[in-house]
C-alpha cells in the first residue's frame, strides 16, 4: 500500500473516531431537548418522530417554582462571583507584584480550596451556620461558594497581571497618576478579557454546584441543581417536564461558554496554561 | 565640624541634631508604603481565614461525641478514630473511593489524551468539535446524572431501545452492583473527559513547531516523534489534567448522591457518601468527620506527590533537568 | 531644570549591593551619561532618582530637596523605559498625551494637542496618531516612548538605553537626532547606555559605573586620554586598548622599560619616571591604542619587534590589524588598502610617548606623557 492510501485511511478512521467521539459527548444534550417537546404519552411510544408540544414548558415554568430556584441561582451565583472579585482582584495584583512572607504559602491555601472535599467542608458548616443563624440563606451560600470561585478568580487574574510588565505601571506613575488612577485607568483595562473570562467561568461553576446549596439550604434558598433532585427521585411519568428542568438549568452555561471560549484554557487550569 | 580644635558650641549642636532630624524623617520609609501588599490583600485572606476556619473545628469536632440528635456532647478523644479504622465499611469506603478515582481518571485521560491528538489536524471539522465537544463540561453533573437517569430509564430510554436492537433487554444500568459502577463512571466521564481534552490540545497547539519539523527533516517515523518529542513535552499539561481530575475524582459526591446515594447495598459508598451518611443519615457528626479528614489526608497526600512530579516535567520540558 | 545630586547611594537586593556607595552630582541643564556593562548598575541608579525605588542607604536630592521617599508622581521626573512601556490600549496621540491627563500635572485639552502636535512633529510620527503601540515597528515605538517623555517640562529627563533595540542603521540616524535635539532641551539629563559611540557623542561628562560603584566621571577626553583604571582603558576605543606587560627599572639614573620580557630597555621620558619612583611601581601594564602602534613588513630595526599576523579585519574605512607577538595580540589600525597574509612575519613598534601605564598589581592608573598638557590642548578644540 502506497502513502496515499495509508494517510487515506488515517484520515477516515480519524474522522470516523472522533464523529463516534462527538455523537457520545452531544446526543443526551440533543435528546434531552428533544424530549421536552414530547407530551406524556408519545415519550414512550416514539422516538425521533413526533408531534411537538409546549406543554411541559408550560407546566414546568408556570405550575411549579422552578422560576423561583432559577432566580436563587442567579443570586447565588453572581454575589459569589461579585465577592470573588472584589476581594480576588486585587489579592491576585497582590501576589503579582509584591514580596511577602508566606507569599506563596498563601497563594496554594487558595489554590488547595478547589481540591477540599466538599462533605469535609459542610459537616462543619452546617453546625457553624445554624448556630450563626445563616443557614439557608444567601449569604450563608455565596460565603462558601467562594471555595469554588475564589481560588478560580485568584489565581487566573495573577497570570493576567503578571502578564502586563511593571514598567507600564512605573510609566504611569511617573506620569503623575495616583495607584488608584493607575489601576483604573491602565490596568483594569488591560486584564479586562481574562477578568471577564475567569469571572464566566467562575460563574458556572458556582451555578452548576449541587452539594453545597443541597446541604446548607432548605425552604428559602433552593437552587436550579438542587430543586431538579425532585425530580430523579420522584416516581412521576412526567418525564418531559423532567427534561425541561434539566435543559433550563443546564443551557444557559453552553451559551456562556461560547462566549469566553477563547479564555477558556486559562480559567480551566487556573493559569497553568496559557491557551 | 571641620578640624577646628574648639568644641562644638550649643547652638551647633542643636542645629546638627535638628538636622539628622530633618534627614531622618525624609527618608523614612511610610508605613502605608510598607503595609500597602498586605492592606491590598487584607479582605481575601479575611476570606480566607473564615474558609479555614470549618477545617479547624472539623479537627476538633471529630474527637467528640457531637451528634445533631442531643445538644449535650464531650470530648472522646480518638474514640471515633479507633472505631473507623476497625470498621469493615471504613476500608471498604477507601477501595471505592481508589476504585471510583482510578477508574475515571484514567479513562479520562486516556480518552482525553487520544481524542486530543485526533484533534491536533487542523480543518473546519475540528474547529467546529473544539467548541461544540465543550458542552458535557458545562452542564451541572446533577443534571448530566439526570439526563443519563432518563436515557438509561428502562421505559422511555432511548438507550433501553438502542440495545433491543441487539438483542439486549433490561441492561440494569445503576439498578445492579454489577453495573452501577459502570454508570456512574460512564457519567463522570461523559462530564468530565472534555476537562482533559481542553487541556491537552492547548498543549499540542503551544508545542514549537521547530523540533518537529527538525524531526521530519531527519526523517523520523510518527511513532518516533511522538514518543521523544510530543509526549515528553506534553507531560505538564497531561500533569494538570491529571491532578485536577485525580483530585476531584477521589471526592466526588454529587453524581454518585444523585445516581444512587451510594447503593445499590454500599458498592458506591466512597468516603465522601460515608462521611454524609454519619453526619445527616445517622446524625453522628463527630464520627462523620473522621471519615472526611481521612480522605483530605488521602487528597493532601496524593497531590503534594503529584505536584513535585508536574513541576519535574515542566523543568524537563524546558530542558533544564534530564 | 535641576541639580541632582547622590551622596553614598546604596541599595541592596537580597543581600547583593546593586549599588554601592555612589556619589553622583549632576549638574543643572547638564547632560550626563551613565555608561558600563549589563549589570552595572546603571537602570537602578535611574530608578533611585525617578523613585521607583527607595535607596537603602545615602541621601538623593533634586533641587536641593531630599526626595528619598518622594513617590515617583511627586518627583516631577520624565523616564524612557529600554523596553518602550507604552501604554497598549492607547493610541500614540493617547499615550503622549498621557502625562498631562493626570492629576498632579493637568493641562486642558487644546494644550495638549497643540502639544502632542508638536512633539510628534518634531519626531517625524505625525502621521500615526491613532494607531495603537502593537501597530508600530520598532523604530516608532521608540519615537512615541521619546514623545511621551519629552512631551513635558520636568525636572530631570531619565533615558534608559532608548537606542538598544533599533538596528545599526536606525540606531545611528536617532543618535544624531538626540544630539541636536539635546541643545534644545534645555533640561538636565541623565542617559543609561552601554554603547560608547553613544557616550562619547551625546554626554557633556560621562560617568562611568561597573559593579554597583561609580568608577569614574569626566568629559570624554578626560576617560579616553586619562581612564582611571584599565576597565575603563579598555571600555573606550575601539579596537580594544593593548595592555602589555611591562618591566620597570631604574639603571644608573635613567628609567628603563622592558617590554613583553625583552631584554632591551627602552628609556622612558622625564615626566613618567618622576610619577613611577613616586609610586615605587616596578611591575606595568602599558597602554597603547591601535593608531599609536608603527609596523611594517619589512624588518626596520633593533628596537622593534617581530611578530607573525594573527587576522585582517577590514571594517569600512580602515581595516583592524591582530598580530601576536610574543604569545600576545596586538591589535593594530591599519588603512583600508592595507594587505597581508596569515602569518606573515610584521614588525611592530610602540609609541611609548602616546602609551598610558597602569599599575599591574591593581590595574589603576599611574601617568602617561604629557598628561596635563594633552588635556588642556583637548579641551581647548572642544570650546
Amino acid at each position: 500500500m502506497n502513502s496515499i492510501r495509508i494517510r487515506h485511511i488515517a484520515a477516515v478512521t480519524r474522522n470516523f473516531l472522533l464523529a463516534a467521539w462527538a455523537l457520545f459527548a452531544l446526543f443526551p444534550i440533543f435528546w434531552m431537548v428533544l424530549i421536552t417537546f414530547k407530551s406524556d404519552i408519545e415519550v414512550f411510544s416514539t422516538t425521533f418522530i413526533f408531534s411537538p408540544t409546549l406543554a411541559n414548558y408550560h407546566a414546568v415554568l408556570f405550575r411549579t417554582n422552578y422560576f423561583k430556584s432559577f432566580f436563587d441561582n442567579i443570586i447565588v451565583s453572581t454575589g459569589a462571583v461579585l465577592v470573588s472579585v472584589a476581594a480576588g482582584v486585587p489579592a491576585a495584583y497582590a501576589l503579582a507584584r509584591y514580596d511577602f512572607k508566606k507569599k506563596e504559602d498563601l497563594a496554594f491555601t487558595i489554590l488547595s480550596f478547589k481540591f477540599a472535599p466538599e462533605i469535609l467542608v459542610i459537616l462543619p458548616l452546617f453546625m457553624i451556620y445554624q448556630k450563626l443563624g445563616i443557614f439557608d440563606t444567601y449569604f450563608g451560600l455565596i460565603w462558601v461558594y467562594q471555595l469554588i470561585t475564589m481560588p478560580l478568580l485568584v489565581w487566573v487574574v495573577r497570570g493576567y497581571f503578571e502578564d502586563i510588565s511593571v514598567e507600564i505601571e512605573q510609566a504611569a506613575k511617573l506620569d503623575g497618576y495616583t495607584w488608584y488612577e493607575v489601576f483604573w485607568r491602565i490596568l483594569l483595562p488591560l486584564i479586562k478579557p481574562g477578568l471577564v473570562s475567569s469571572a464566566l467561568l467562575a460563574f458556572i461553576f458556582a451555578w452548576n454546584n449541587f452539594t453545597f446549596p443541597l446541604l446548607l439550604t432548605s425552604f428559602n434558598v433552593e437552587t436550579v441543581t438542587v430543586a431538579s433532585l425532585k425530580y430523579i427521585a420522584s416516581d412521576t411519568v412526567h418525564y418531559g417536564q423532567m427534561a425541561v428542568a434539566a435543559s433550563v438549568a443546564a443551557l444557559p452555561e453552553v451559551v456562556l461558554a461560547l462566549i469566553i471560549q477563547k479564555h477558556l484554557v486559562r480559567g480551566l487550569s487556573f493559569g497553568a496554561v496559557k491557551g | 565640624m571641620e578640624n577646628s580644635t574648639e568644641k562644638p558650641t550649643a547652638a551647633q549642636k542643636r542645629a546638627g541634631a535638628a538636622e539628622s532630624e530633618l534627614i531622618a524623617k525624609a527618608t523614612r520609609i511610610p508605613w502605608l508604603v510598607k503595609a500597602r501588599p498586605y492592606l491590598i490583600m487584607a479582605p481575601c485572606l479575611l476570606i480566607t481565614i473564615g474558609i479555614l476556619y470549618p477545617f479547624v473545628s472539623a479537627i476538633f469536632y471529630s474527637l467528640t461525641n457531637y451528634s445533631f440528635r442531643n445538644p449535650t456532647w464531650k470530648f472522646i478523644g480518638i474514640e471515633n478514630w479507633v472505631y473507623m479504622f476497625t470498621d469493615v465499611e471504613f476500608w471498604h469506603a477507601v477501595f471505592v473511593t481508589l476504585q471510583y478515582a482510578a477508574i475515571t481518571t484514567g479513562a479520562e485521560m486516556l480518552l482525553g489524551i487520544g481524542i486530543a491528538l485526533l484533534l491536533s489536524k487542523n480543518n473546519a471539522f475540528t474547529k467546529i468539535l473544539k467548541v461544540v465537544l465543550i458542552f458535557p463540561l458545562m452542564i451541572a453533573p446533577v443534571i448530566a446524572t439526570l439526563i443519563w437517569q432518563l436515557m438509561t430509564n428502562t421505559s422511555v430510554g432511548i438507550f433501553e431501545k438502542f440495545l433491543n436492537i441487539f438483542g439486549v433487554y433490561g441492561f440494569t444500568w445503576a439498578a445492579s452492583a454489577k453495573t452501577a459502577l459502570f454508570t456512574a463512571a460512564l457519567i463522570d466521564i461523559w462530564v468530565y473527559a472534555p476537562f482533559v481534552i481542553v487541556l491537552v490540545s492547548a498543549g499540542i497547539q503551544s508545542l514549537p513547531k521547530s523540533p518537529f519539523e527538525a524531526a521530519r527533516v531527519d526523517g523520523g517515523s510518527a511513532w518516533f516523534t511522538f514518543k521523544t518529542l510530543t509526549l515528553p513535552m506534553l507531560k505538564p499539561f497531561i500533569y494538570i489534567a491529571l491532578i485536577f481530575r485525580l483530585m476531584a475524582s477521589l471526592q466526588e459526591f454529587t453524581i454518585i448522591f444523585a445516581l444512587t446515594k451510594g447503593g445499590p447495598g454500599n458498592t458506591l459508598m466512597n468516603l465522601s457518601i460515608t462521611g454524609y451518611n454519619y453526619g445527616f443519615a445517622f446524625l453522628k457528626f463527630g464520627q462523620s468527620l473522621s471519615y472526611v479528614l481521612i480522605l483530605w489526608v488521602i487528597i493532601n497526600f496524593i497531590s503534594r506527590k503529584l505536584v513535585g512530579k508536574y513541576l519535574l516535567t515542566q523543568r524537563q520540558a524546558a530542558g533544564k533537568e534530564k | 531644570m535641576a541639580h541632582i545630586s547622590l551622596k553614598n547611594i546604596t541599595k541592596r537586593y537580597d543581600k547583593v549591593a546593586a549599588l554601592d556607595n555612589v556619589s553622583l552630582e549632576v549638574n543643572d541643564k547638564e547632560f550626563l551619561v551613565l555608561f558600563g556593562p549589563a549589570g552595572a548598575g546603571k537602570t537602578t541608579t535611574l530608578k533611585m532618582i525617578a523613585g521607583l525605588e527607595f535607596p537603602d542607604e545615602g541621601l538623593i536630592r533634586i533641587k536641593d530637596e531630599i526626595v528619598n521617599v518622594v513617590p515617583p508622581a511627586n518627583r516631577n521626573v520624565s523616564m524612557v523605559f529600554e523596553n518602550y512601556a507604552l501604554y497598549p490600549h492607547l493610541s500614540v496621540y493617547d499615550n503622549i498625551a498621557s502625562p498631562m491627563r493626570s492629576s498632579l500635572y493637568k493641562e486642558s485639552e487644546e494644550y495638549i494637542k497643540e502639544a502632542v502636535h508638536r512633539v510628534t512633529k518634531i519626531m517625524k510620527i505625525d502621521q500615526l496618531l491613532d494607531r495603537l503601540p502593537s501597530q508600530l515597528s520598532n523604530g516608532q515605538r521608540q519615537r512615541v516612548a521619546l514623545g511621551r517623555c519629552l512631551v513635558r517640562k520636568p525636572n530631570v529627563f531619565l533615558m534608559d538605553e532608548p537606542l538598544a533595540h533599533l538596528d545599526a542603521k536606525l540606531r545611528h540616524f536617532m543618535r544624531a537626532e538626540l544630539k541636536e535635539m539635546q541643545a534644545s532641551f534645555n533640561t538636565t539629563t541623565i542617559y543609561v547606555t552601554h554603547d560608547y559611540m553613544e557616550a562619547l557623542s551625546l554626554g557633556d561628562r560621562i560617568a562611568i559605573i561597573n559593579h554597583g560603584k561609580i568608577v569614574q566621571i569626566g568629559t570624554g577626553s578626560e576617560l579616553f586620554y586619562t581612564p582611571a583604571d584599565e576597565f575603563v582603558a579598555r571600555l573606550m576605543g575601539e579596537p580594544e586598548i593593548n595592555l602589555i606587560d611591562g618591566a620597570v627599572s631604574e639603571e644608573r639614573g635613567k628609567w628603563n622599560l622592558r617590554l613583553l620580557g625583552r631584554k632591551e630597555p627602552v628609556t622612558l621620558p622625564g615626566d613618567i619616571a618622576e610619577r613611577l619612583a613616586e609610586k615605587n611601581v616596578s611591575d606595568v601594564h602599558v597602554g597603547v591604542r591601535g593608531n599609536d602602534i608603527e609596523y611594517s613588513l619589512e624588518p626596520k630595526g633593533d628596537g622593534w619587534f617581530k611578530g607573525s599576523v594573527y587576522v585582517l579585519e577590514p571594517i569600512g574605512n580602515r581595516s583592524i590589524l591582530t598580530v601576536i607577538v610574543e604569545g600576545v595580540k596586538i591589535r593594530i589600525i591599519a588603512p583600508n588598502d592595507f594587505k597581508s597574509e596569515m602569518d606573515q612575519d610584521i614588525y611592530i613598534n610602540f609609541h611609548i610617548a602616546d602609551a598610558i601605564f597602569f599599575e599591574q598589581a591593581t590595574g589603576k592608573f599611574i601617568v602617561r606623557h604629557k598628561q596635563e598638557e594633552l588635556l588642556r590642548e583637548e579641551s581647548k578644540c572642544l570650546n
